[in-house]
């Protein structure tokens, strides 16, 4: 029992998180919720998963959950990569563009017009002394 | 010659004779043709590199990758144009940002050149030599010469162009060598996406997948204690096989 409510207690943290950060759409909310409550249905429930691998032709619920633990992990791996690399190479390009406006701006620098001068302080009291 | 009228840019007057003489600038080739020098914590030999370079009348850029020393202020002080990445890139990304700036200066050759001391100014001429009948030109070490080299760097070399050539698809004597030149008109089509060292093989395999002209030119590659201890090691090549096939986007 105690097993059970740890993993009911880290599903509720999970949702309790996913609630308090929703600024994503509805339907990515209703899909994570629709997850964790297959999650506790399964803690709560464990004949569930062994009757479902049995009819999926996997031996044990444990197994199935593992290899359903193992392609959501490659899953999220190959996403969170997909999105490094592709973060990775828009950081070159804004270092690489950096990088070239400030050469242009320092070549450009010693012939840029002067700047105009700086009007003198208009002396409102200049009688007063 | 009359007061008051101009010199051409390559053109000098000597201020003792009056004599004007022409500059390698007068070299319609000099003067549509960067080089390209890549730069990471260089400033041990960055002064004598762009001063073999521009002692030659070529126009360099430098980009220095981040670099915690002194190279950026050291390659400004000899002559070369200087861009700064904020951050170490990698070599990849460093040559792009340089061939991306001087495409911008209305280069029509562009030449890649080490900033280590390995390669030889002669060697730039004889690659746009290579020029006239080819969009790439790529040095080859082994078809010229190599100094210094270790026996287990050469196997190292040879054992890493078997394995470009598998890769791209190419029948290159050598598949490493940084000094390159190419004419402008050809750099879309081998635009590196790979920031490290990757960029190498992947250049090959854009040139094969482009269907351009390439040749390989007899060049010398020097190795010097100092080159041999900033190079790669063996173990690099795993890093790079691994940016290679995973690290696209």
């Amino acid at each position: 029992m105690m097993i059970r409510l740890l993993l009911l207690s880290g599903l509720a943290a999970t949702g309790w998180l996913v609630f308090l950060r929703r600024n994503r759409l509805p339907v990515h909310i209703l899909t994570i919720f629709a997850l964790l409550a297959a999650g506790g249905t399964m803690v709560v429930f464990p004949d569930i998963t062994a009757r479902a691998a049995v009819a999926v032709g996997v031996g044990r619920g444990a197994d199935l959950v593992t290899y359903l633990v193992e392609i959501g992990t490659l899953f999220v791996l190959l996403h969170y990569y997909t999105k490094f690399v592709e973060l990775e190479r828009r950081m070159t390009e804004m270092v690489r563009e950096i990088a070239i406006l400030r050469a242009e701006v320092e070549r450009a620098a010693p012939t840029a017009p002067p700047k105009p001068a700086i009007p003198a302080p208009i002396e409102r009291d200049a009688d007063r002394s | 010659m009359a007061p008051g009228i101009v010199l051409p840019d390559c053109v000098t007057r000597c201020y003792e004779c009056a004599v004007e003489q022409s500059t390698p600038m007068c070299d319609p080739r000099v003067r549509d043709t960067w080089v390209v020098i890549a730069a990471y914590n260089e400033g041990e030999v960055i002064r004598s590199v762009i001063a073999e370079v521009v002692g030659a009348g070529w126009k360099v850029v430098v980009v220095d990758d981040g670099s915690a020393d002194g190279t950026a202020a050291a390659a400004r002080m000899h002559g070369a144009h200087v861009l700064r990445h904020a951050i170490n890139l990698g070599q990849g990304a460093a040559l792009q940002t340089g061939i991306d700036y001087v495409l911008r200066r209305g280069a029509k050759y562009v030449v890649t050149f080490d900033a280590d001391g390995q390669h030889r100014v002669d060697d730039i001429a004889a690659l746009l030599d290579g020029l006239v009948h080819a969009d790439i030109a790529l040095g080859s070490r082994f078809l010229g010469s190599i100094e210094g080299a270790s026996a287990s760097r050469r196997a190292l070399l040879r054992t890493a162009t078997t394995v470009s050539n598998g890769l791209s698809g190419l029948k290159l004597t050598d598949a490493h060598c940084g000094l390159r030149a190419f004419r402008a008109s050809a750099a879309p089509r081998i635009r590196i996406q790979q920031d490290r060292m990757a960029h190498a093989s992947e250049l090959l395999r854009k040139i094969k997948t482009s269907g351009l002209r390439v040749v390989e030119v007899p060049v010398t590659i020097r190795y010097t204690e100092y080159s041999t201890r900033k190079g790669q090691r063996g173990f690099a090549a795993v890093r790079i096989l691994f940016d290679y096939f995973f690290r696209t986007s």
